[in-house]
C-alpha cells in the first residue's frame, strides 16, 4: 500500500516536471528578447494545457499530505529556502501568464513576460534543489527534525539546480519546435538543438560534482540504480537530438519529456527504502513506510483514488487530444 | 523572532487574500453557469455577450485564487510540519481528497473552458462550464471538512502521541461543519451577486452603451445577493448552537462549560490561558451589523419593478457602495472563526507552539515579507485589472473572441496565426 501511495506521488511530482516543465522552458525561452507577436504566440502554444499542468504539483502536494504527512512537514521544512524560491516561481508564473495580455499596452506586456522568465527560473532552480537536497541527505536527528538548512548549500545542489534549468529550457524548445506553425517550429530546431547539448553537458557536470561528494555516496541506498537512471537520461536526450535532426519532432518532445521525469525516479529508486536519509544519525533515516500515513488512512485514500485516477487522466488526455497538433490560425489566443 | 508570531501572521495574511477571491469565484461561477445555460438553451446572443463579459472578470479574478491558493497548501508543511506530523493521518485526507476531486478537475475543465470557445461543441463548452462550478463547490465542502476538524477534532485516536483516523464519517457530521459550509456558500453568493449589481449599477448611472445587457446583469445579481443575505443571516445565526456547543471557549464570557474545560486543559496540558483573546468577537459584532445592515436589499426588490431601481437612481448608488461590504464580512467572520480557536491548531488537541516548524526566525519573517509583498502586490495589481475590465463594457473581451477577428487591443497581428 505504501509503495503504491509512493509510486503514485512520484508520478504526480514526474508529471509536474515534465509538464510544468515545459511551461517553465517556454517562460525562460521568453528572455530571447524575439519581438512581441512571438511571446504571445508561444505562450497562446502552452494556452489550453497550462492550467491544466500546473496543478499536477497542487495534486502532487496534496498526496504527500494526505498520504506522507510526516515526509510533507520535514521534507518541506527541512528544504525551507529551496521550497521558498520556487513557490515564488511558480507564483509569478502562474499570474504572469495569466494575466500578461489582459493590459493593453506593450510596455505592460514585457514587463508581465520579464516576470514569467524570472519565474520560470527560479522555479527550475527551487525543484532542482529539492531533488539534489534529497539525494544528498539531510541533517534528520533523533528528534525527528531536519535542523537548519545550510545542508542545501552544496555544489552539488547548485550544479542539480542548474541542470534542471537546462533541461527545462530544452524541453520547453522542444516542446515550441512540435507545436508551432511548421514555419516558426522549424526556425527553432537549431536552438533546441543547441539547448540539449547544453542539458547533456550541465546534466554530466551535474552527476560528476555527485559521484565526487561523499554526502552524496552515502546516502545513494543503490548507486549502481542510481547511475543507470543517469545513463538513461543522458540516452534520452542523445535521442533527442538525433530526433530533432530528422523532424521528428513528436519522438523529440517524448525524449526530453523522459529527461525531466527520469531524475524523479532516480531520487526514489536510488534512496530506496528510504525518503530522506540522514547525513547525521543513520537511525533516524526516514523509511517510505516509517513516512506514509497509518493504515486506515491510506485505505480510505485507496478506495477514492482507484475509480478517481483513470477520471483524473482521462480529462487531462481529453484537454491533450483536443487541442493537438501545431496551432494555427484557428488556434484561440488568450493569454 | 517569534516564529510562532510570524508563521501565525503569515498565514492569517495568506488566507485573508485567498478568501477575498475565491469567495468571488465561487459566486461568479454559479451565475456564469445560469448565463451560459440560458444562452445553450435560448441561442440568443445578448446571452453569450453576458457570458463573455462576467467570464472575463471570472477568469481574472481566479487567477489570484490559485496564486494564494497554492501558498496556501505549502505553508502546512513550511511552516506547520508540527501540524502533519501529530494529526497529518487525519486532517491530511481531506485535503488531499480535495486536490484530487476538486483542484485537479477545475483546472483542467477551466483550461478547457477559455480556450473552447468556436473549437468545441457548445453542449460540451457548456458541460465544462458545469464541471468548473461543481468543482469548485467540491472544494468548498473538502476544505471546510478540514477546517471543521481544526475547530472540533473527531473520528480520531491519539496513539503514540499521533492522531489516528478512527471513523472517517464523523468528519462529514462534524456538529463544527454544516451550518459553517451554508453560510461560506451563501456568503460567497452574497458577494458574488452584490458585485454583479455594483458594477452593473456603474454603467447604468453613467450610461454606457450595452444599457439593456446591464439591467438584466443588475437584476440577475439583485436577485441573487438578496436571496443570499437571507441564506447567510439563516446559517450564521444558525452557527451560534453548535460553534458554542463544541467550543464553550469561543466567543468569551465565561460559562460552567468553558470553564470545566479549560479546567481539564490545565491538567492535561499544564496550566495557560485558553481563553482566545476578544479582538475575535469585536469582529463578529461588525460582520453581524453589516449582515443585518445587508438585509435591507429585500426593500430594493419590489424596485425591479418597472425598472424604478434603475429610474429612481439612488439604489444604483447604494448597490454600489454596497458592494466592498461583503468582502469585509467575510474577513471579519474568518478572524472570529480562526482566532476564536485560540491557542490550539486543532481544538483541545494540539496547541499552536507545538505545530509550528522549527524555523529561525529571520527564515520565516523572510517568507512572511516575501510573500506578503508578492501577494499583495499581486492583489492589488488583479483588482486594478478588474476594474479597469469592468469599466471597459460589453464590447470585445478577449474571452471568448472569435479567432477571425482583429483583436482590438493588439496593434498588429500575431504572425504564428497570420
Ligand atoms: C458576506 C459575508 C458574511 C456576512 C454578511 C455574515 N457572515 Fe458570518 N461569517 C462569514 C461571512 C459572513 C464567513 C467568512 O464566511 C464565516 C467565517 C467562517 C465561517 O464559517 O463563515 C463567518 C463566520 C460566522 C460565525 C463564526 C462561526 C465560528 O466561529 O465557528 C458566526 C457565529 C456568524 N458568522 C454569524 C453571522 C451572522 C449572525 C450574520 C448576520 C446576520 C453573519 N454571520 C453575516
Ligand atoms: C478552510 C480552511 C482553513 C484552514 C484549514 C485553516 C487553517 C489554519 C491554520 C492551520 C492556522 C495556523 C494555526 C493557528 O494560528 O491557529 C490558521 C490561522 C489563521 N487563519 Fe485559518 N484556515 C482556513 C481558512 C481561513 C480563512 C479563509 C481565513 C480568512 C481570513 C483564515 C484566517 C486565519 C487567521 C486570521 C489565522 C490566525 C489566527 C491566529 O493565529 O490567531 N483561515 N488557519
Ligand atoms: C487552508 C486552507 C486552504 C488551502 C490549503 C487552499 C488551497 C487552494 C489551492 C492550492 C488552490 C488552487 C487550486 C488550483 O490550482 O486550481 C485553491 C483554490 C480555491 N480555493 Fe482554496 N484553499 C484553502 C481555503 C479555502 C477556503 C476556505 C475556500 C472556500 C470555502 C476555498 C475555496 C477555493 C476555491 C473555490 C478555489 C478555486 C477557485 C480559485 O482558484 O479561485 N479555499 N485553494
Amino acid at each position: 500500500m505504501e509503495l503504491a501511495w509512493y509510486a503514485l506521488l512520484g508520478l504526480f511530482f514526474a508529471g509536474y516536471l515534465v509538464l510544468g516543465g515545459y511551461d517553465y522552458g517556454v517562460g525562460l525561452l521568453l528572455a530571447r528578447g524575439a519581438d512581441p507577436a512571438r511571446r504571445r504566440a508561444a505562450l497562446n502554444a502552452v494556452g489550453p494545457f497550462f492550467l491544466g499542468n500546473e496543478v499536477w504539483l497542487v495534486a502532487a502536494v496534496g498526496i504527500l499530505f494526505g498520504a506522507f504527512p510526516l515526509l510533507e512537514g520535514e521534507l518541506l521544512a527541512g528544504s525551507y529556502p529551496a521550497v521558498l524560491g520556487a513557490l515564488a516561481g511558480v507564483i509569478l508564473v502562474t499570474a504572469g501568464v495569466q494575466l500578461r495580455s489582459r493590459p493593453a499596452s506593450r510596455w505592460a506586456r514585457a514587463g508581465w513576460d520579464r516576470a514569467i522568465t524570472v519565474g520560470s527560473l527560479l522555479a527550475a532552480l527551487g525543484w532542482g534543489t529539492v531533488l539534489a537536497g534529497l539525494l544528498q541527505g539531510v541533517p534528520l536527528h533523533a528528534d525527528g527534525h531536519v535542523a537548519g538548512v545550510a545542508h542545501l548549500f552544496t555544489p552539488f545542489a547548485a550544479a542539480t539546480a542548474l541542470a534542471v534549468v537546462a533541461l527545462v529550457a530544452a524541453h520547453g524548445a522542444a516542446f515550441l519546435a512540435l507545436r508551432l506553425p511548421a514555419t516558426e517550429g522549424d526556425r527553432l530546431r537549431p536552438l533546441a538543438r543547441r539547448l540539449i547539448v547544453v542539458a547533456i553537458i550541465a546534466v554530466a557536470a551535474a552527476a560528476a560534482v555527485g559521484l565526487l561528494s561523499d554526502r552524496v555516496r552515502g546516502a545513494a541506498q543503490r548507486p549502481a540504480v542510481g547511475v543507470l537512471l543517469g545513463v538513461s537520461l543522458v540516452a534520452a536526450l542523445l535521442l533527442a537530438r538525433a530526433a530533432l535532426g530528422r523532424r521528428r519532432h513528436g519522438v523529440a518532445f517524448a525524449a526530453t519529456a523522459a529527461a525531466l521525469a527520469l531524475p524523479v525516479v532516480l531520487v526514489g529508486a536510488t534512496l530506496w527504502p528510504y525518503v530522506l536519509v540522514s547525513t547525521v544519525d543513520p537511525a533516524a533515516s526516514l523509511t517510505v513506510a516509517d513516512a506514509a500515513a497509518s493504515a486506515p488512512t491510506l485505505r480510505l485514500l485507496g478506495w477514492l483514488a482507484l475509480p478517481l485516477l483513470p477520471a483524473l487522466l482521462g480529462f487531462q488526455a481529453m484537454c491533450w487530444w483536443i487541442f493537438r497538433g501545431r496551432t494555427d490560425s484557428r488556434a484561440p489566443v488568450y493569454w | 523572532m517569534d516564529t510562532l508570531l510570524l508563521a501565525r501572521l503569515q498565514f492569517a495574511a495568506t488566507a485573508s487574500v485567498h478568501f477575498l477571491f475565491v469567495a468571488v469565484t465561487l459566486g461568479l461561477v454559479t451565475l456564469l453557469v445560469g448565463l451560459q445555460t440560458a444562452w445553450v438553451v435560448t441561442g440568443n446572443p445578448r446571452w453569450e455577450r453576458l457570458t463573455r463579459f462576467w467570464g472575463q472578470l471570472y477568469v481574472i479574478n481566479y487567477v489570484l485564487g490559485i496564486a494564494t491558493g497554492i501558498v496556501m497548501e505549502f505553508q502546512f508543511g513550511l511552516n506547520w510540519s508540527g501540524l502533519s506530523r501529530y494529526v497529518g493521518n487525519v486532517f491530511g485526507a481531506p485535503l488531499a481528497i480535495e486536490t484530487l476531486v476538486a483542484f485537479f478537475l477545475e483546472s483542467t475543465f477551466l483550461g478547457m473552458w477559455i480556450f473552447g470557445w468556436h473549437r468545441l461543441r457548445r453542449g460540451v463548452h457548456l458541460a465544462l462550464l458545469y464541471g468548473v462550478a461543481l468543482t469548485a463547490y467540491a472544494s468548498a465542502f473538502w476544505i471546510m471538512v478540514a477546517n471543521s476538524w481544526l475547530q472540533n477534532p473527531v473520528g480520531y485516536e491519539v496513539r503514540d502521541g499521533v492522531a489516528h483516523l478512527t471513523d472517517f464519517s464523523a468528519l462529514l457530521t462534524n456538529p463544527a461543519l454544516g451550518m459553517a459550509l451554508g453560510h461560506v456558500v451563501s456568503a460567497a453568493l452574497l458577494t458574488g451577486g452584490l458585485l454583479m449589481a455594483g458594477i452593473s449599477a456603474w454603467h447604468l448611472l453613467r450610461r454606457t452603451p450595452d444599457h439593456d445587457l446591464f439591467r438584466t446583469s443588475l437584476r440577475i445579481g439583485v436577485v441573487t445577493a438578496t436571496l443570499a443575505i437571507s441564506l447567510v443571516q439563516g446559517f450564521g445565526f444558525a452557527q451560534f448552537g453548535p460553534v458554542l456547543s463544541v467550543q464553550p471557549t469561543k466567543f468569551g464570557g465565561t460559562s460552567p462549560e468553558a470553564e470545566a474545560l479549560i479546567a481539564e486543559w490545565s491538567a492535561r496540558f499544564g496550566p495557560g490561558d485558553y481563553l482566545p483573546p476578544t479582538l475575535a468577537n469585536v469582529g463578529l459584532g461588525f460582520m453581524i451589523l453589516i449582515g443585518l445592515g445587508l438585509g435591507l436589499l429585500w426593500l430594493l426588490l419590489p424596485l425591479l419593478w418597472r425598472d424604478w431601481i434603475i429610474r429612481l437612481r439612488f439604489p444604483l448608488w447604494l448597490l454600489m457602495l454596497a458592494v466592498p461590504l461583503p468582502f469585509v464580512a467575510l474577513i471579519l467572520g474568518w478572524i472570529s472563526r480562526e482566532v476564536g480557536r485560540q491557542p490550539w491548531v486543532a481544538y483541545g488537541l494540539l496547541p499552536v507552539d507545538q505545530a509550528v516548524s522549527p524555523i529561525s526566525g529571520w527564515l520565516m519573517a523572510v517568507s512572511l515579507i516575501g510573500f506578503t509583498l508578492l501577494l499583495g502586490t499581486l492583489a492589488v495589481t488583479n483588482w486594478v485589472l478588474l476594474a479597469r475590465h469592468a469599466a471597459r463594457g460589453t464590447a470585445d473581451p478577449a474571452l471568448g473572441r472569435p479567432p477571425a477577428q482583429p483583436a482590438a487591443d493588439d496593434s498588429r497581428p500575431e504572425p504564428a496565426f497570420a
